[in-house]
């Protein structure tokens, strides 16, 4: 009986904790939301509403005129899709050549490429910056995409994955007399598949919520802005009380449609990490 | 025969020789371009006083002095300290709440509709949510304040003392990491066979005995990968500060990185900024290789 009560008791400890945790997670959306329908008195309001009065639906219309929003979407677009494209391209090849060929070199070259993943994106900034600017790259989507077509963690995932495709399948074509290259194009890439979607997926979040290196490569081209920095400016062009609604109705059509479409994606988070090889006990 | 395969063997590894070089082509021609040599330049400029717009080479050299300058700044510190303090806080917290949520929620009804709901920050731009927190956490119109003062509570200035600052900003990316981190720890805890539990249980192991006995050493590789992949993160955070600190006091809430951003494409200062960066990647990396050694010492490996 004692037993049983402290059952009881150990469960309603567990919902309670995971409901208030929700409740956490949720507040700031709902706020975001119900903030985005409020006129800027409601928003100022000395106590803090949690509905609007009349939901305000001219707000969305309102920052559309004001806001270059779809630009900025089309550009975040361009960027993340193309920064994709490519490493997966990159990852897959060095990938492939890390895990299935042999070649002077390929450990050191390996760990080189791990440890390139611990160095912070600050160290780079003047440099690459610099580069951008010789090549005349600065404010174009090439300064956005091009410092980004290889990713070290990219390189890692994939050779994890191919590290499992059996040798005897690549030997069977290779006495058939395929080249490396038909090997990797007619045997590895279809079998990288899911591990490939798991790689596009990872980067093209990280590309479409990267914020630091698009703001100082586009200062000065709004028309080269990505969703974060075209964003992050509403602050200082919407400073004024009367227009502090807009800044929150922006942040939703930022925020919405990603987070409705990476929702159902999230079990591809979790694979790049079993993929990595540190799930495995 | 023998002979004959020894040899095709041979040619086969001959022919992959050139073939590896071939398929790194993209990769290896990307790291020299755009990380060898931007790490010997970054490097290079950290010894001249040099504002990008005349050729570095007409740079004055100053040697060691920014860095000696550096280590005397009370500005540079202070900024080293709240990176190191916001990487530890929050890599600990994250993964501490995260890990608890992960063994809650793992068999909890709904399971699948709770993991959405604390996924959901994974997803937004931290621009965004830096925003969203920064009206949460206003002081007289703010939603927290309001909630607060239902119990009884003064308001806080939770992005304006510089007290508070760095923790409010630390509260909101412990907010946003927690439901990454939970999904990752879920896929380690179903590794984890049953029948551990189930001889736990008839050995009389309560919940908290087997949580601790069997979940958390289980599940230390997962743990490593949160902790290592964590800090890496944490060290170069500048969205969250700089979206939500912009009135905080002076320095109170800023980062290497937004160090680095403000001198030097504010400032002009390339060689002040170089050297900032080069001393804390020194610092950075001696931390991350120590959190490795740690865990190898533990009896845990890393990759491969």
């Amino acid at each position: 009986m004692n037993k049983k009560m402290m059952r009881v008791i150990l469960e309603i400890i567990r919902y309670t904790v995971i409901v208030f945790g929700a409740f956490w997670m949720v507040l700031p959306f709902f706020w975001l939301f119900s903030a985005s329908l409020m006129t800027p008195q409601e928003l100022m309001s000395d106590i803090p509403k949690w509905l609007p009065e009349k939901p305000q639906w001219n707000n969305y219309l309102q920052v559309l005129k004001r806001v270059p929003i779809f630009t900025y979407y089309k550009n975040s677009l361009v960027v993340a899709g193309s920064v994709t494209f490519l490493v997966l391209f990159t990852s897959s090849m060095a990938g492939y050549a890390f895990a299935k060929l042999r070649f002077c070199g390929r450990r050191i070259l390996f760990n080189f490429v791990l440890s390139t993943m611990m160095f912070p994106v600050f160290i780079f900034l003047i440099p690459v910056y610099y580069l951008m600017k010789l090549f005349g790259w600065l404010n174009s989507y090439l300064a956005l995409i091009v410092p980004f077509a290889v990713s070290g963690y990219g390189i890692f995932l994939m050779r994890q994955f191919v590290m499992t495709i059996p040798d005897e399948l690549l030997d069977c074509a290779r006495l058939d007399g395929a080249k490396e290259f038909k090997i990797y194009s007619v045997i590895i890439l279809p079998l990288l598949k899911p591990a490939l979607a798991t790689l596009a997926i990872l980067t093209f979040i990280g590309q479409w919520n990267s914020f630091l290196w698009p703001l100082i490569v586009t200062s000065t081209a709004q028309r080269f802005m990505t969703l974060p920095v075209g964003i992050s400016r509403l602050s200082l062009a919407f400073s004024t009380a009367e227009t502090q609604h807009l800044i929150i109705t922006a942040l939703v059509y930022q925020v919405v449609p990603m987070v409705i479409m990476f929702l159902y994606l999230q079990r591809y988070y979790v694979k790049g990490f079993v993929l990595s090889g540190f799930s495995n006990l | 025969m023998t002979n004959k395969k020894i040899f095709s063997r041979h040619r086969s590894f001959e022919r992959n020789m050139g073939a590896g070089y071939l398929f790194l082509a993209p990769a290896l021609i990307f790291y020299s371009l755009f990380f060898v040599y931007p790490v010997l330049f970054s490097f290079t400029v950290s010894t001249k006083r040099w504002n990008m717009l005349i050729p570095l080479s007409r740079a004055r050299n100053v040697g060691f002095s920014e860095y000696a300058y550096l280590l005397k700044d009370e500005m540079f510190l202070g900024v080293f300290k709240n990176t190191l303090l916001y990487a530890i806080i929050t890599v600990s917290f994250t993964i501490i709440i995260a890990l608890v949520l992960a063994v809650l929620i793992n068999n909890a009804k709904f399971s699948v509709l709770w993991r959405f709901i604390y996924f959901a920050p994974v997803v937004t731009p931290q621009v965004a949510i830096g925003t969203i927190w920064g009206y949460l956490y206003r002081p007289s119109n703010g939603l927290l304040n309001s909630i607060l003062g239902l119990f009884g509570f003064k308001p806080v200035y939770w992005l304006t003392d510089p007290n508070i600052a760095l923790f409010s900003i630390m509260a909101t990316a412990v907010w946003a990491g927690t439901g990454g981190s939970m999904l990752i720890i879920t896929a380690g805890l179903k590794n984890i066979p049953q029948d551990y539990y189930d001889a736990a249980r008839i050995d009389g192991a309560g919940p908290f005995k087997q949580f601790l006995h069997i979940t958390v050493p289980l599940l230390s590789p997962t743990l490593l990968f949160l902790t290592a992949t964590g800090f890496i993160g944490a060290w170069q955070v500048f969205d969250l500060p700089f979206t939500m600190g912009r009135n905080a006091p002076a320095k109170s809430v800023m980062t290497v990185s937004w160090y680095v951003y403000e001198t030097a494409f504010q400032s002009l200062r390339m060689g002040r900024a170089s050297a900032g960066a080069f001393l804390l990647f020194c610092v950075i990396f001696a931390f991350t290789l120590f959190i490795l050694w740690i865990f190898k010492r533990g009896g845990i490996k890393g990759y491969e």
